[in-house]
């Protein structure tokens, strides 16, 4: 069984389709890229595995359990976490905060434990907050973890995010074109540190990503998606040999 | 924590204010600032925690203060015993006032709406003359504590004052924990805040319930404080009054609140003694504030102190 099985899936708007009839599986411990033209429905097949989007018909399946009729935030409870296209750190809070906000549930300090400040509640604070200091060191971005996120620089705020992402330790990653308007050195940073999560800690990688070559070398598998059908699937050298590919999303 | 250490420190200063001021007139206004002490703090934590333009406030004021003003009336309960009531009111308002956003309605629209249920409060009081005494307002008896009735300002003074530094020590506790996180990443980005798994219709209720209990028990002190209700009070004015406190104190700061209420009700009584020149100079204060201190007039302590938050993020 595989971690996430997307079978038939189709997202309708009005009299367009924007996602037609896909299905694919992401195995646990490898990358997958979804790559196509711009409006091929990559976005809208992510926004519906996480559940910002009702299928038309099909289903999605995590670890054996159907999610599709899921709300956003019960997804992402079940260990389904994604970063965003345009930035969604809280530009308010600081690094640390939000990765706090990202330990959301796994800080056990309840309303009323806070209200008589309990040992228990102040403990699960404390614990959070040692844990968010931690996996912002761990990714070398220890020393901006006071300051307000809307301070960071790009770079650091993408690396902001995907700590975030990671701080539960989820079994699925959605990257919403990670490594769009970063530096070349942070873009072999940021691919080096999704090949170590996905081949130490056996995470599955599903992302959405226009930079090809960043695509190529950090995938396992790459689907293509044009006009909302998925055209072609396979490994990078496949892919890149692929003459359908070619014409439809290269315009070759 | 170092804003609740503070407490400790400021209320028994605080605590002197009335042995210092021999006028009663005085001391009612800095009773009435106390009140609006808890009217910005609950109000705050909707507009300025959780960023939604709900301007339900003033319905939950009034709901709170006339539950006081009912159960003191008409089932002869004594002040105190009203309190919680009151605060619980206010809650079940805010959980009504919640519904439009829980359906999804932001920004211009939420204004709208929760300004409509503010004026429909407004006409209930009026139309339910055998529970609120309709237009003619309601007159309720001097509070009672445990039997001892607080005859002078003076007295309610210290009862308010300790009702007033539990609550912020409360909402403190609230705001800094990971319930008042979830109400900040709801503000800057809800989609975000349900892709970490934060379950934001909870936390609109919450935010919502908790505005309403905090709001309310204002509402009973308000109660206690004049001693007669009219639904005149309750009106646009008071909204825009309640909205300037936590203007010019801060959005989404809790000190903020505290300092906009004494600011917004002192501002008027400074120039009592020149006719014409009290309304002008309140919206004379407010453009200044808001243009020296965009952010409000926390945002000076903020400079004073750069972390105000160190209770769980000293870096040990």
């Amino acid at each position: 069984m595989a971690l996430l099985e997307v079978a038939g899936a189709t997202v309708r708007f009005g009299g367009l389709t924007a996602v037609k009839e896909v299905a694919f599986e992401v195995e646990a411990g490898t990358v997958r890229a979804l790559i196509g033209p711009n409006g091929a429905g990559k976005t809208t097949l992510f926004r519906a595995i996480a559940g910002e989007e009702r299928l038309s018909g099909g289903s999605i399946r995590f670890q054996g359990a159907a999610i599709h009729d899921l709300t956003p935030h019960e997804i992402a409870a079940r260990g389904v976490r994604r970063t965003f296209q345009n930035g969604g750190l809280f530009g308010d809070l600081t690094a640390l905060e939000n990765i706090l906000a990202g330990l959301h549930m796994r800080t056990r300090s309840s309303l009323w434990g806070l209200l008589v400040n309990s040992r228990r509640a102040v403990q699960a604070e404390r614990e959070a907050t040692r844990k968010a200091r931690q996996l912002l060191g761990m990714m070398g971005i220890g020393h901006v973890a006071d300051q307000p996120a809307r301070d960071l620089s790009g770079g650091q705020q993408r690396m902001v995010e995907i700590v975030r992402a990671l701080a539960t330790d989820p079994p699925l990653l959605l990257l919403d074109e990670p490594a769009v308007g970063l530096a070349p050195p942070v873009r072999t940073e940021l691919l080096g540190i999704i090949r170590r999560v996905v081949e130490q800690q056996g995470i599955a990688v599903l992302l959405i990503e226009h930079a090809i070559e960043f695509v190529m070398t950090v995938s396992d598998t790459i689907m293509v998606l044009n006009n909302g059908e998925l055209i072609a699937q396979g490994t990078p050298a496949q892919v890149r040999e692929n003459r359908e590919v070619l014409e439809a999303y290269l315009g070759r | 924590m170092k804003l609740t250490r503070s407490v400790f420190w400021i209320a028994p200063m605080l605590a002197l204010i009335p042995h210092l001021l021999l006028n009663e007139y005085y001391q009612y206004l800095v009773n009435l600032t106390l009140v609006y002490v808890l009217v910005g703090v609950g109000f705050n934590i909707v507009v300025g925690n959780l960023g939604q333009l709900a301007f339900s406030n003033v319905a939950f004021f009034g709901i709170g203060a006339y539950a006081s003003g009912i159960l003191t009336t008409q089932l002869s309960m004594p002040w105190w015993m009203t309190i919680i009531p009151a605060g619980l009111a206010g809650a079940l308002a805010g959980c009504a006032a919640s519904i439009p956003a829980l359906r999804g309605v932001r920004l211009f629209y939420l204004a709208i709406m929760t300004l409509a249920f503010g004026e429909l409060m407004r006409w209930s009081y009026i139309r339910t003359p055998s529970l609120t005494g309709g237009s003619m307002g309601l007159s309720v008896p001097a509070p009672e504590l445990f039997g001892w009735v607080m005859e002078r300002e003076h007295d309610k003074f210290y009862v308010f004052l300790f009702i007033v530094v539990v609550v912020v020590i409360f909402t403190n506790r609230i705001l800094e924990s990971r319930i008042g996180r979830a109400f900040q990443a709801i503000k800057n980005d809800e989609k975000a805040a349900a892709a970490m798994a934060i379950p934001t219709s909870r936390y609109f209720l919450l935010a919502f319930a908790l505005s309403g209990f905090i709001v309310g028990v204002g509402g009973a002190m308000y109660t206690a404080l004049v001693g007669h209700l009219s639904p005149e009070a309750f009106d646009l004015v008071q909204l825009i009054q309640q909205f300037a406190i936590i203007m010019v104190g801060g959005l989404g700061s809790l000190v903020g609140s505290v300092l906009g209420a004494v600011l917004i009700t002192a501002t008027p009584e400074l120039f009592r003694d020149w006719p014409g020149f009290e309304e002008l100079m309140f919206g004379v204060v407010i453009v200044l504030v808001i243009l020296l201190l965009p952010r409000g007039l926390s945002s000076l302590l903020a400079r004073a102190h750069s972390v105000f938050k160190d209770r769980y993020y000293r870096d040990d």
